[in-house]
């Protein structure tokens, strides 16, 4: 089964003369376990195809179903959508990812709360993710004590703590240097592949598309598949999406 | 885990620094309600603990608190004769001001019948009472003399042997207790020039008159007493048998032709109704344009730390936070800050209300209000926070 498949979605905002379409017809598949990157210029509408996803905008016609679940069709939508979100999604996006007066583990913990589930199990699966991800011992500081990298590897406990279909990560190495990114996203592809969860990458950062299984570009709001160049080599990836943004 | 608790931990100086401002004006509300609690509790200290029940006046006065009134002292006499009547006794009232030790000592005088006892201090806390008929006083302690201390009033000196506690008059003027002769005396008996000058004025009158029999005439002026008001009082207090109604009573005296009676509860009316009422008025609206200045510092403060907290609460939409966990957040955040400056104002009362210079009087009543308008203002105020939050997109969170 598809974790997240997108068949048909436009975008427009506002209407009339001004109207502008941000996402024109898109389709896009990601199966559970699988990296999927969505690459393009800033202003491409790769966030705004990311925030419908999530359920954070109303596509203006088309359909989103995640896990099977219809979420959207054609104007129709899922009733309680921030339920659906809790419940399905996880979060991972490039800086302000965690709240800035919850402690890492805090932060691994509002989401097993906001889901119903606290005390002692719910602290032992945010220790568990924290260990997981090597900032066990960071545990009881807070973010502005935590370095970029370990900041971004506690959103990623938190997004899993929900054992999530989907994870959506929005830029998640742009606000760290390039090793730590490279560190990140290993790990994205790590969890991809043990917890069986379709990873969704939002990325301009040309250095990270190493290793992802499916490509879609974005460019004027227009997706393309670049199936055929799955798992292709970085250099071969950057020229091909040099030539894609070229004029 | 409460995340309104885990937020006020951030910056926990900041946050106590707000609680400690909104404290500040929570004690002022609440002291405006102790002040007028103690304008009435000193307006009414000397009719309570008086232990009449009927005030008897000059005609259609309203003496001899809010209004001055005058009677002869022995219209005692008249009224202790009245069936129901126990006793009937003197009583003198008016304020004094002179300066002693280069400040001004301002009070009020109470002269009382040393017999009856009607009207004298209710309770010695140092010292003793009045032993003697004259040259002796007892003091609110609040006037500050010590006892033994002699202080000349009129023509002769008089000797603070004792003090009380909590006797002002409405004006919150201390209260000193001297027998009645010593007050009228005090108040009446003019100095030897004045004594003089009357005397001459007199003579000239009836030299005036009787032109052609000036032995008479001087003769005449002789015999005029030189202190006619001498005996004078402002009120004859009253104390009945017991079941008898006071009101009977006082309507009985009120038909005569020169007096106008009060029980003791139309007598504590009739001084709430003056100059009490206007302060209460006072207060009362005091107390509104604080509350209303409270609500909107408050809602000011929270309004504020929602803004601050706009980017975490977008991230809880996106990671779907109910919307009762934002309100919570808000609310919660509102609330500890209006119930711990509440406890501020509580406890800042409590230790300063003694250093005030007039009573200040705070009833459970009164604290119970103040909590229950503080919460009101609190949920109020985290309205303007509440809405600000609910309009954060959870899309805030990817744009940062």
């Amino acid at each position: 089964m598809d974790a997240v498949r997108i068949d048909n979605l436009t975008k427009v905002y506002g209407s009339g003369p001004t109207a502008v379409t941000a996402i024109r017809d898109a389709s896009l598949v990601a199966r559970g376990g699988e990296l999927v990157a969505i690459l393009g210029p800033s202003g491409s509408g790769k966030s705004t195809l990311l925030s419908a996803i999530a359920g954070i905008i109303d596509p203006s016609r088309g359909r989103i179903a995640i896990g099977g679940t219809t979420v959207f069709d054609d104007g129709w939508r899922v009733r309680d959508l921030r339920r659906f979100r809790r419940e399905h999604i996880g979060f991972i996006f490039q800086a302000h990812n965690l709240i800035p007066f919850l402690t890492a583990r805090e932060n691994v913990l509002i989401a097993l709360q906001i889901r119903g589930e606290t005390g002692a199990s719910a602290v032992r699966v945010a220790q568990e993710l924290l260990d997981y991800l090597g900032v066990g011992d960071r545990e009881h500081h807070l973010p502005e004590q935590l370095s970029g990298g370990e900041q971004q590897r506690v959103a990623i406990a938190r997004a899993l703590a929900t054992s999530p279909e989907v994870i959506l990560a929005d830029e998640p190495t742009a606000a760290i240097d390039t090793e730590r990114g490279q560190a990140v996203m290993a790990l994205l592809r790590r969890i991809a592949r043990e917890q069986g969860s379709a990873v969704i990458c939002v990325t301009h950062d040309r250095r990270m598309i190493e290793g992802f299984d499916h490509i879609y570009h974005v460019k004027d709001g227009v997706v393309s598949d670049d199936q055929l160049l799955t798992r292709p080599s970085t250099e071969v990836l950057v020229e091909a999406h040099r030539l894609r943004e070229a004029p | 885990m409460n995340l309104a608790l885990r937020d006020l931990r951030r910056r926990p100086g900041r946050f106590a620094l707000s609680c400690l401002g909104v404290g500040l004006l929570l004690t002022i509300v609440l002291s405006y309600s102790g002040i007028y609690n103690g304008f009435v509790q000193e307006a009414l200290g000397l009719i309570d603990t008086s232990g009449a029940d009927v005030w008897v006046v000059q005609r259609d006065t309203r003496g001899p608190f809010a209004e001055q009134s005058r009677l002869a002292e022995d219209v005692r006499y008249r009224m202790a004769i009245v069936p129901g009547v126990v006793e009937a006794s003197p009583y003198l009232f008016y304020t004094v001001q002179r300066a002693w030790h280069g400040r001004p000592l301002r009070f009020a005088v109470v002269g009382y019948d040393l017999h009856s006892r009607l009207g004298a201090p209710p309770a010695i806390v140092a010292g003793r009472g009045i032993a003697q008929a004259h040259y002796e006083m007892v003091t609110d302690a609040k006037l500050g003399l010590p006892i033994g201390t002699t202080l000349q009033l009129g023509l002769h000196g008089y000797t603070v042997v004792g003090l009380s506690r909590g006797m002002v008059a409405s004006s919150g003027d201390p209260v000193a207790f001297l027998s009645l002769a010593d007050a009228q005396e005090i108040q009446f008996v003019k100095d030897n020039w004045a004594i003089r000058s009357q005397r001459e004025r007199e003579k000239q009158t009836y030299e005036h008159a009787l032109p052609i029999q000036p032995a008479l005439s001087a003769q005449l002026a002789a015999q005029l007493p030189d202190n006619p008001e001498l005996h004078t009082v402002n009120a004859i207090l009253v104390r009945l048998e017991p079941g008898i109604d006071p009101q009977a009573i006082a309507d009985r005296i009120g038909r005569w032709d020169y007096f106008t009676a009060y029980t003791a509860e139309r007598q504590q009316q009739l001084m709430l109704a003056g100059s009490v009422a206007r302060a209460r008025l006072q207060t009362s609206l005091f107390r509104i344009v604080l509350a209303i200045t409270a609500t909107v510092i408050i809602a000011q403060i929270i309004y504020t730390m929602t803004l601050e907290k706009l980017q975490p609460i977008a991230l809880l939409k996106l990671i779907g936070a109910p919307t009762r966990l934002i309100i919570g957040l808000v609310v919660q955040e509102a609330l500890a800050l209006g119930v711990i400056a509440c406890a501020v104002a509580l406890v800042l009362g409590h230790f300063t209300y003694g250093m005030w210079p007039r009573l200040v009087l705070v009833r459970f009543g009164d604290q119970v209000t103040l909590f229950a308008m503080v919460v009101v203002i609190c949920l109020v105020a985290s309205a303007m926070g509440i809405r600000r939050a609910l309009r954060v997109e959870a899309s805030a969170a990817l744009t940062g």
